[in-house]
């Protein structure tokens, strides 16, 4: 039945879902994880749309997880350094499903955007419902975080 | 946290975090006030929720499908619940009958209690007390309560049944489809509140799920503890006493006063009568404290709520007077609510003020 009235308006349209899906298997942080579990997760991840030089975060603020391009355009700042320049499939915030602490960076929309959030919460429940499945995402998280702090030491030595 | 580094940003901040604050609060309470003729069904099937979402996801883990996995296990708690009752409630119910014909002599003992002791204190102040007169004032107002219990029973008749049959069908499609439910109400949040809104939501309820968890097992291991001390002491009607014990230590510090005062009565009943057992009916009662307070607390609630005891005296009293019975349960749970929803509000607010100030 295609009743305007009864049909869920929150519900994301397949194509949508497909899309995230399909953005989050080309990241290294879903690396080793078979399409339809993100699929699964995909469906109760949040998207949420931004307009042009809205802020997504600031420093310091409190971070709830990880954050997709779907559309648009997305520029990452520490003190006023530029850090990343994102385009749609490109993802940020990821610290924060490690540890729910403080953004440590600014992150502002250049273009009118659509975000899709990946809360820690929804990893943490679905960790205890696939913790194999978790152990790899766990894994993989770790390995960015890694390379993160890899890079950070790199340039502070070259700084030197 | 360290909230001295900039006194403009922080009294900007306690001032926006007091007026977002009140109006989340004020949000809330028209909720429970809207929700107030169903909410001891809606408050039972979150609880039954918190107890068996675990279960659930353990099944789901198992390859069940999931509104499968929440019909078998509501059936298996439904099956456990029936049995529990028929073994435990004719026991009660023939416990409940000693207490019914022990009234009378609860009522005598308690005016022979009030005798001596009114005597006592009369020589002592120096005033002549009129027991007698004491004593039909105090019955005429219980028959007038007992009349409005009474009444108050038969209208909560139908409460009851709605609540039977609410329960069940609450659990089960808060089990299937809260967490959709959820996403949704929080998608309404604007965006620089998304984040913000689900940590303190993940906060508030990984706090409520530990604290109903723990306030669950330190019920049951007090009526267990009770029951087995009154049952060795030799006290009437052990396990009905134990059990009360353990249902009023969900009221703290008020709960155990009113055990002991139970426990006194039935103590005083006893015939013969022997002093030794009403001393002794309140040193279970203390020991049971003693274990609750050194080995079940610091074990299964330890860091679920973390209030200063004069605030729960006071918001239980508040609690109580406002919302009857549910309220005095209630009050520790929203209290530990509205202090992560503050301190959460706070930091967000006083960060953003910093932000804004340097």
């Amino acid at each position: 039945m295609n009743n305007f009235f009864w049909n869920n308006i929150f519900k994301k349209t397949r194509s949508e879902c497909e899309l995230i899906t399909e953005f989050w298997q080309q990241t290294p942080l879903f690396k080793n994880i078979p399409s339809r579990h993100i699929h699964s997760l995909s469906e109760n991840m949040h998207v949420r749309n931004f307009q042009a030089d809205e802020v997504v975060f600031r420093q310091g603020d409190q971070g709830a997880g990880a954050i997709l391009v779907l559309e648009g355009q997305v520029k990452v700042y520490a003190n006023n350094t530029l850090l990343s320049d994102l385009d749609k499939g490109d993802f940020f915030g990821e610290i924060t499903l490690a540890e729910t602490d403080k953004r440590t960076a600014d992150a502002c929309c250049i273009k009118k955007s659509r975000l899709v959030y990946f809360l820690k919460q929804d990893l943490e429940e679905w960790i205890e419902i696939e913790p194999h499945l978790g152990t790899i995402f766990l894994m993989n998280l770790a390995s960015i975080l890694a390379q993160r702090l890899h890079m950070a030491n790199q340039l502070l030595s070259e700084k030197e | 946290m360290n909230f001295s580094d900039n006194p403009a940003a922080s009294g900007s901040a306690y001032f926006k975090t007091f007026k977002i604050f009140v109006f989340v609060v004020g949000f809330i309470l028209a909720s429970f006030y809207l929700l107030s003729s169903i909410l001891l069904p809606v408050i039972i099937s979150f609880t039954l929720y918190a107890l068996i979402q675990p279960f659930t996801n353990y099944l789901v883990r198992k390859d069940f499908n999931h509104s499968l996995a929440i019909i078998f296990i509501l059936i298996l708690m439904l099956v456990f619940s029936i049995l529990a009752i028929s073994f435990a409630l004719p026991q009660l119910l023939s416990q409940v009958t000693i207490l019914k014909s022990k009234l009378p002599v609860i009522f005598n003992q308690f005016e022979h209690f009030l005798t001596i002791y009114s005597q006592k204190l009369g020589n002592f102040i120096g005033v002549d007390f009129n027991v007698s007169d004491i004593l039909v004032s105090l019955l005429s107002q219980s028959s007038s309560l007992g009349n409005t219990l009474l009444v108050t029973i038969s209208e909560q008749v139908f409460a009851i049944t709605l609540s039977l049959i609410l329960v069940p069908l609450l659990t089960y499609f808060i089990l299937k489809d809260f967490k959709s439910l959820r996403n949704k109400m929080m998608n309404w949040l604007p965006n620089p509140s998304f984040e913000l809104g689900w940590l303190i939501y993940y906060r508030v309820t990984s706090q409520l799920q530990l604290y109903i968890r723990g306030v669950m097992i330190q019920s049951f291991i007090m009526a267990v503890v009770a029951s087995f001390g009154f049952y060795i002491i030799g006290l009437d009607i052990p396990v009905l006493i134990g059990s009360l014990a353990g249902l009023l230590n969900l009221i703290p510090y008020i709960g155990p006063l009113i055990s002991i005062l139970l426990a006194v009565l039935v103590a005083s009943a006893m015939t013969p009568f022997d002093p030794s057992i009403i001393y002794m009916a309140v040193a279970v009662i203390i020991a049971a404290q003693v274990i609750d307070n050194i080995v079940v607390i610091p074990s299964v609630i330890a860091n679920a709520v973390d209030l200063h005891p004069v605030l729960v005296i006071v918001g239980i009293l508040i609690f109580g007077n406002l919302f009857g019975t549910i309220g005095v349960i209630l009050a520790i749970p929203a209290m530990a609510t509205a202090k992560i929803i503050y301190i959460n509000l706070y930091a967000d607010i006083y960060n953003a003020s910093q932000n804004k100030y340097s």
